[in-house]
C-alpha cells in the first residue's frame, strides 16, 4: 500500500533497513565457510550463471538503495510469441534463442550482431538456452539434433543428432559445459521411450558416455519395476540443465516422469530412476548416487527443477549441500557428496503423499492417484513449480520459489483391456490455481515470507544479487525487484506482457550492470543508465 | 485435443518465424480458464483422421480399408491394436515411425522378414500396403499425446457416472449444505442439459470467478463499487454500477473485495472423492 512512499525516502529507509538486517548477513557470511563453486559476476557464461544453479550474482551496482531509479537501456524483439531461454552473456554478446532460433545481440545496445535459423520438425514446445566453450556455441533443435555453432558469426561447425525425433524426442534444454563435455538430456513425452543424459565432445560432437535414466535389467535398482517390459516404457526425459560440483566431480541432473504418465497400475513399484536426482562421475556418467523425489509418480511431477548447490550450516555443521524444490511440492535438502537425505517438507499445501520413507522420500498415496471417475488432489495440474528457475542467497540463506497452490482433478483412462487409452493413460482437470512468490530457510523448509503472485500460473525465473536485489515478475504482467529478505518492492514496471520462462539475469559492462528479462517475444535489459 | 492442437502448432512454424510458441503454451499452462480444453468427456474420435505424422497423407477411408487389413493380414502376430504379440509392437517400430505412405513398410510386407519369421506377402499391393501405413499411422497418433491434456479419445460420460445419484441428493441437502443457496427446481433445473459434463463437473467443484466485486474508498471517503476487474500490487480497477471503468494506484486508496463464491471454493477442503462422485451422479439426473 504504501511502496511510493518508501521509494520516495528510499535512501533513509535503507539505512535503517541495512542496519536491522546486518544480524542475518553476518551469520550468513559465517554459514558460507567453504567455496567451492564461484559466483556468477561480470559475464554470464551459462544458463543458470554459474555451475551451482544458485542464479546468485555477486554484482552490486544495482543495490536495494538505488534500483527504484532503474530505468530502459534496449529492447530486442524477436516476433516471437514467448521466450523461453536464459541469455548467455560472453565478452558483450548475449546469445539468446526459441525453438528453431538464435539470437546473438550487443549486450550493450540490444543490436543483433548475427542470427541463426532453421525451421524443423518436431516439439516446438521450448528452448531454454544454449551453451558456450572456446567460441562456440551449442544449440538443441526440436528434431533432436545438436548444432554447434561460431560463437562469432552463427557459422555451423557441426551438426549431430541426439534422438530420433520419430518417437517425440526433442531438445529444449540448455547444455551444460564440464570439461570440454557438452551434457545434456532430451525432451519428449508423448510416447513410451528411455530417456538418457548424455556427454558429447565439445570439438566433435560424439558421444563420450551415455547414461541411460532406466536401470539395467537384473540390477537391483530395475526390481522397482514389476518387469522389464513395464521398464522399457521408460520416462526419465532430463529436460532441464543439472548442475556441477567440480570438487567433488559429480553433475547433478534431475529426471522426468515414468510411462505410461498418469497410470501407474501396470508399472507397481518406485520406477527408478524416474522423478530422481542423479549425482554422475563426470568422466564416465556413472550413476554415483541417487535420491528419487516421487517414487511411483502418477501426476507427471517431474524431478527437473534446478538441483541448487551451496556450502553452509546444517545443524551447526558446515555442509556441502544440494536443495530441490521439487514440482511435487517438497522442498529436499541433501549432501550432495553422499546423497543423504537431510530434509523433506511440503513448500505447498498437498495431499498426494502419505509419509516419508526412510530415505526421505515422499510415500505416494493410491488414492489419490488418477481415478476411472476422479479424483481430488490438493496441488495445481502442473505441480508446485515446473521449470521456473529458483535462487538461493547466501546472505539471506533463503532459497526462493516461485510456487503454485491449487487442486486439480485427476483422471485416469483405461480401454476395455484395462491398458491406458494412450500414452498418457489420463487426464486432468485443473481447478483453483494462484501462484507467490515463496522465500523458505534451507535449514528447516520454512517459509520465511511469501508474496501472492495472483491467480493463475506464473512461470517467471529469479535471480538474486549482491545488490540484496530479487529480481522476478508477478502474473499480473509486472517485472518486480523485492528485497530478498522480507519482500518489500523496492521497484517495479508494466513492460506490456507476460513474464515467461525467460529467467531475469544479469551482467556488467564497461561499468554498467545490466538487467535481463524477457517479456512476450521482447527481450528487456534494464540498467540505472538506462534512458527510456 | 492433441490431435488439434499439434497441426495448428505445426500451421503456426510454417507461417510465423520463431513464433509457435504461443500455441505450445497453452499446454503447458494449465489455469482454470481454459482448463475445460482438457478435458472433452463423452466425446469419442475413433481414429484420427489428418495428415498423421507431418509425412502421411490418410484420410478417413485409407485407415478404415487398413484396420480391415491389418486385422486379417497382420494382427495375428503383431495384435489387434499393433502393439504386439508372437511379433513385434509395431507402433514402436524406428521403422514404422520413419515411414512414409508405406516406402519402407511395403518391402517388409513383400518380402518378409523370413529370418525372423515374418511371411512374405508377395501379392499384397501398394495400395494395400499404404492403407496399412495409413492404419499404423494414425495408431501411433492416437496413442501418443503430449503432455497430460487427457486422452486422445476424451473420457466418456459413463466413466463418470459411477457414484450413487440418490446419495448425492442426500449430500445435496444434507451434509454438502447445497440446498442452502441451490435448488434442483429453481437456479439448477435442467442444468445436465445446459453444460457437458465435463462443463458440469467443473463448475460445481470450481466455480467462475467472474462475479467478483470490490468497494473501493477514495481518500474523500467516497465509496466506489462495482465489478472487479484487476487487482495486483500497484493498481486496482473496476467496472462501477454506471457502467464506468475506473482505475486507481492501490497506495491512494483502501479495497475491498467481495468473492460471493469463495466460501464454494473452499468446500474443495472438505469433497471425498465419494462425495463429487455423487454429487456429479445426482446434478446428471437434472435434465
Amino acid at each position: 500500500m504504501f511502496f511510493r512512499t518508501l521509494k520516495r525516502s528510499s535512501s533513509a529507509a535503507t539505512v535503517g533497513f541495512l542496519l536491522l538486517a546486518s544480524p542475518g548477513y553476518l551469520f550468513a557470511q559465517n554459514s558460507t565457510a567453504k567455496k567451492s563453486i564461484s559466483y556468477v559476476g561480470a559475464s554470464w557464461p551459462t544458463f543458470n550463471g554459474d555451475t551451482s544453479g544458485r542464479r546468485y550474482s555477486s554484482l552490486s551496482q544495482i543495490d536495494k538503495a538505488n534500483v527504484h531509479s532503474l530505468k530502459l537501456a534496449w529492447a530486442f524483439q524477436t516476433h516471437a510469441a514467448t521466450l523461453k531461454s536464459t541469455p548467455l552473456e560472453i565478452g558483450g554478446v548475449l546469445y539468446f534463442t526459441v525453438p528453431d532460433h538464435l539470437w546473438a545481440i550487443d549486450a550493450k545496445t540490444g543490436e543483433k550482431i548475427w542470427e541463426f535459423r532453421r525451421d524443423s520438425q518436431g516439439d516446438h514446445l521450448g528452448q531454454r538456452g544454449v551453451a558456450f566453450y572456446n567460441g562456440r556455441i551449442y544449440f538443441g533443435t526440436p528434431d533432436a539434433h545438436l548444432f554447434c555453432l561460431d560463437a562469432r558469426n552463427g557459422k555451423k561447425i557441426w551438426d549431430v543428432t541426439v534422438a530420433d525425433v520419430a518417437f517425440g524426442y526433442y531438445i529444449s534444454v540448455a547444455p551444460l559445459i564440464v570439461k570440454g563435455l557438452v551434457v545434456l538430456g532430451a525432451s519428449g513425452d508423448s510416447s513410451n521411450v528411455p530417456h538418457y543424459i548424455e556427454a558429447l565432445d565439445w570439438k566433435t560432437g560424439k558421444a563420450v558416455w551415455k547414461t541411460s535414466v532406466l536401470p539395467k535389467p537384473g540390477t537391483p535398482a530395475a526390481r522397482t519395476w514389476p518387469n522389464d517390459q513395464a521398464m522399457r516404457n521408460g520416462g526419465g526425459a532430463a529436460w532441464m540443465t543439472g548442475t556441477y560440483d567440480p570438487d567433488l566431480n559429480l553433475i547433478y541432473w534431475g529426471t522426468g516422469n515414468p510411462h505410461p504418465v498418469d497410470d501407474g497400475l501396470g508399472r507397481a513399484g518406485a520406477n527408478l530412476y524416474t522423478c530422481s536426482i542423479l549425482a554422475l562421475n563426470a568422466d564416465t556418467g556413472a550413476i554415483v548416487w541417487y535420491f528419487q523425489a516421487s517414487p511411483h509418480d502418477t501426476h507427471d511431477w517431474d524431478a527437473v527443477q534446478t538441483p541448487v548447490l551451496f556450502n553452509a550450516k546444517f545443524k551447526g555443521q558446515p555442509r556441502e549441500l544440494l536443495a530441490q524444490a521439487s514440482r511435487n511440492g517438497y522442498f529436499f535438502v541433501l549432501d550432495r557428496k553422499t546423497g543423504k537425505n537431510l530434509l523433506t517438507v511440503p513448500y505447498v499445501p498437498t495431499n498426494w503423499a502419505e509419509g516419508i520413507d526412510a530415505n526421505g522420500s515422499p510415500i505416494p498415496n493410491p488414492a489419490k492417484e488418477p481415478q476411472p471417475a476422479g479424483g481430488l488432489v490438493k496441488m495445481g495440474a502442473d505441480g508446485a513449480t515446473v521449470w521456473m528457475s529458483p535462487s538461493f542467497d547466501p546472505e539471506t540463506g533463503l532459497f526462493y520459489i516461485n510456487a503454485m497452490e491449487g487442486y486439480t482433478c485427476w483422471y485416469l483412462a483405461l480401454n476395455k483391456h484395462g491398458q491406458p487409452k494412450d500414452h498418457q493413460g489420463g487426464g486432468y482437470l485443473q481447478l483453483t490455481l494462484k501462484s507467490a512468490l515463496l522465500a523458505v530457510d534451507y535449514k528447516t523448509g520454512k517459509i520465511r515470507w511469501r508474496r501472492p503472485s495472483g491467480n493463475g500460473p506464473l512461470n517467471a525465473g529469479i535471480l538474486t544479487t549482491a545488490g540484496h536485489v530479487l529480481f522476478t515478475a508477478d502474473a499480473s504482467g509486472n517485472v518486480l525487484a523485492l528485497d530478498p529478505l522480507g519482500g518489500r518492492v523496492l521497484w517495479h514496471t508494466r513492460p506490456g506482457g507476460d513474464v515467461d520462462d525467460a529467467a531475469p539475469m544479469t551482467y556488467q559492462l564497461d561499468g554498467t550492470q545490466y538487467v535481463v528479462t524477457g517479456v512476450d517475444g521482447v527481450m528487456y535489459a534494464w540498467s540505472l543508465t538506462g534512458s527510456l | 485435443m492433441a490431435l488439434r492442437q499439434r497441426i495448428a502448432q505445426n500451421d503456426t512454424r510454417i507461417e510465423v518465424s520463431g513464433a509457435p510458441v504461443r500455441l505450445s503454451q497453452q499446454k503447458q499452462i494449465r489455469n482454470s480458464s481454459i482448463s475445460m480444453a482438457y478435458v472433452c468427456l463423452g466425446f469419442f474420435l475413433a481414429l484420427p483422421v489428418v495428415a498423421s505424422a507431418q509425412q502421411n497423407t490418410t484420410t478417413a477411408q485409407n485407415v478404415q480399408r487398413g484396420m480391415t487389413q491389418f486385422q486379417q493380414s497382420c494382427a495375428v502376430c503383431h495384435g489387434t491394436r499393433a502393439t504386439g504379440g508372437m511379433g513385434p509392437d509395431l507402433l514402436e517400430s524406428s521403422l514404422v515411425r520413419h515411414d512414409k505412405n508405406g516406402d519402407l513398410i511395403g518391402n517388409v510386407i513383400q518380402e518378409g522378414r523370413v529370418d525372423k519369421g515374418m511371411p512374405a506377402f508377395p501379392m499384397m499391393s501398394q495400395t494395400d500396403i499404404s492403407d496399412i501405413a495409413a492404419y499404423l499411422h494414425a495408431r501411433i497418433e492416437v496413442t501418443s499425446s503430449v503432455e497430460s491434456e487427457g486422452p486422445v479419445g476424451g473420457y466418456s460420460l459413463k466413466d463418470l457416472l459411477i457414484g450413487n445419484a440418490e446419495a448425492g441428493k442426500q449430500y445435496f441437502y444434507g451434509a454438502g449444505k447445497c440446498s442452502t443457496c441451490h435448488s434442483p427446481t429453481g437456479d439448477l433445473a435442467g442444468i445436465a442439459k445446459k453444460y457437458s459434463p465435463a462443463d458440469l463437473e467443473s463448475r460445481f467443484l470450481d466455480p467462475p470467478t467472474d462475479n467478483v466485486t470490490a468497494t473501493v474508498s477514495l481518500p474523500s471517503g467516497q465509496k466506489v463499487k462495482g465489478k472487479l476487474l484487476h487487482l495486483d500490487g500497484f493498481y486496482v480497477a473496476l467496472r462501477n454500477e454506471e457502467g464506468d471503468y475506473q482505475s486507481w494506484p492501490l497506495q491512494q486508496v483502501n479495497v475491498q473485495v467481495t468473492d460471493p463464491l469463495a466460501a464454494h471454493r473452499e468446500l474443495l477442503q472438505t469433497y471425498t472423492d465419494k462425495d463429487i462422485h455423487n454429487v456429479f451422479s445426482y446434478l446428471e439426473t437434472l435434465k
